[in-house]
């Protein structure tokens, strides 16, 4: 018996010694030059191996630029500061990139009547797959977090609504819960300047009577916004506000004329810190400029 | 024994009848996990047939001049042959990487991935331990019969992964009821496709 465990023991740790000698030897032998930009621009990326950009790692990213496979913007996540780093490391010119934040274009959350009781696997993907979701509405969140999970810069939390709120001064731009989320990429999450200063809490696009009667916080084709705006910026387009960046002030008109308190300020309003749904209350008492944890 | 038709059944065998995806249900992970895009599956099947082969050698010489002269086989054949084979793909890895950076890019991220694959361990062991599936191949291999057979389930595994992918491509742009669409699909055309597989058993009395 004995005898039986001292030669397992032997065996197994002489297969482990071979093996770990011809490892050994193999990275001596074998050993590959890796150019040092790859290390230097390695270091300049955030190294959260988030995969936005489409690449397993940060490290691939880092090969990729200095081959000059990918631009030294290739980053989705780090944003200007990350590219132009990158770029004075590649010894490359000027950068353009917009920074970009996520935003979420519903305020249902457990104002949206549901269509059926779900007690499955808690996710929005899963929940999806059973007949479109237990939402009536076509469009809306179904509140189980998976973008909350996915963001890998800690920047999403769902709150009482069950809706994902956005903690802009953290949220990097990479788009990963725009992935994520079953709803598609242009439509619940979307990717916008970060210097948007206005959100659209609706992305539903059914007829607005159906709207109307599966959530009380929908976008309902009024046209107030549209009448109210000073700079012509935001238009009810199929039955949906939708608003022009290019020319938005951010005045703030629209937030306070909506009925639905279904325009909020976001990211590039002066006002800073509101809660979203009630973006009337946040123009009439600004909290400090410069906080930025959307409500 | 060891006649050209001998070797054609056992290639045969191992890649259709006992098809290490569809008729014995090991290494399901990485058929579903990376059978969405045609390339992503090339590039995986091409990394198995390699690995497996390299593998099933090295592990047929381990078994056959260590662990059964020792007669420390029947407990210890897990973690050796899972020591021997991730410490080869690193090897592998390794080598490629410096003689054959145009296949290491090819193979690019499935190469470490095969690393903790279940099938190249299944295959592995077939050749190695006899009687290990209690199936009619199931005996004692020679070294050239244990290629053979390596490069049967390992060609089976790519070739039922690549079908598997076209259809999964087709699908995407099919007309799918929308309670079916995504995954569940998938999960009914990996199920009929199975059957066709199993309906192959029996076949030259294998």
């Amino acid at each position: 018996m004995l005898l039986t465990v001292l030669k397992a023991m032997a065996a197994l740790a002489s297969l482990g010694v071979i093996a770990a000698s011809m490892l050994a030897l193999a990275s001596w032998k074998f050993h590959v030059e890796v150019d040092p930009r790859v290390e230097a621009v390695a270091s300049a990326l955030p190294g959260a191996n988030c995969g936005a950009c489409g690449n397993p790692s940060c490290f691939a990213v880092a090969e990729a630029i200095v081959e000059g496979a990918m631009p030294v913007t290739a980053c989705v996540a780090g944003g200007k500061s990350v590219a132009e780093s990158i770029a004075a490391l590649m010894g490359s010119g000027s950068c353009d990139i917009v920074a970009v934040v996520s935003v979420r274009h519903c305020g249902g959350g457990t104002a949206a009547a549901r269509s059926y009781e779900y007690g499955g696997v808690q996710s929005c993907n899963a929940v999806s797959r059973l007949a479109g979701g237990a939402l009536v509405c076509p469009a809306g969140c179904f509140g189980y977090g998976d973008c909350v999970c996915a963001c890998p810069f800690d920047a999403m939390a769902l709150d009482e609504r069950g809706l994902p709120v956005i903690d802009i001064a953290k949220c990097t731009g990479c788009g990963i819960c725009v992935r994520e989320c079953p709803r598609g990429p242009i439509g619940l999450l979307q990717l916008v300047a970060d210097d948007a200063p206005i959100a659209v809490r609706c992305n539903a696009h059914n007829k607005v009577k159906e709207r109307k009667a599966s959530c009380s916080a929908c976008c309902i084709a009024c046209k107030k916004c549209e009448k109210e705006c000073p700079a012509d910026a935001i238009h009810v387009i199929d039955m949906l506000a939708v608003v022009d960046y290019d020319k938005c002030t951010g005045c703030g008109t629209c937030v306070r004329v909506c009925p639905q308190n279904c325009i909020d300020l976001y990211a590039g309003a002066s006002s800073g810190t509101h809660a979203d749904g009630a973006g009337k209350d946040a123009l009439a008492e600004p909290v400090a400029a410069g906080a930025s944890v959307e409500g | 024994m060891a006649t050209i038709s001998h070797f054609l059944l056992l290639f045969v065998g191992a890649a259709l009848i006992n098809n290490i995806l569809l008729t014995r249900f090991i290494g399901l992970c990485s058929f579903f996990g990376i059978s969405n895009s045609m390339n992503t599956a090339m590039g995986m099947s091409a990394a198995v047939i390699f690995v497996m082969m390299m593998a099933s050698t090295t592990t047929w010489l381990v078994w056959k001049f260590l662990l059964f002269p020792l007669n420390l086989g029947e407990f210890l054949y897990i973690p050796a042959f899972i020591l021997i084979i991730a410490a080869l793909v690193q090897f592998v890895e390794m080598y490629l990487r410096k003689y054959s950076p145009a296949l290491y890019r090819a193979m690019g991220i499935y190469l470490p991935l095969i690393t903790t694959n279940c099938a190249v361990l299944a295959a592995a062991t077939e050749v190695a331990k006899p009687g290990f599936f209690k199936m009619a191949m199931a005996y004692n291999y020679t070294l050239g019969e244990a290629l053979v057979y390596a490069l049967g389930v390992s060609v089976g595994y790519g070739f039922a992964l690549l079908t598997f992918t076209a259809l999964r491509e087709r699908l995407d742009i099919a007309p799918v009821p929308r309670v079916l669409k995504g995954n569940p699909m998938s999960f009914i055309t990996a199920g009929l496709l199975s059957l066709a597989y199993v309906g192959l058993a029996g076949w030259f009395g294998l």
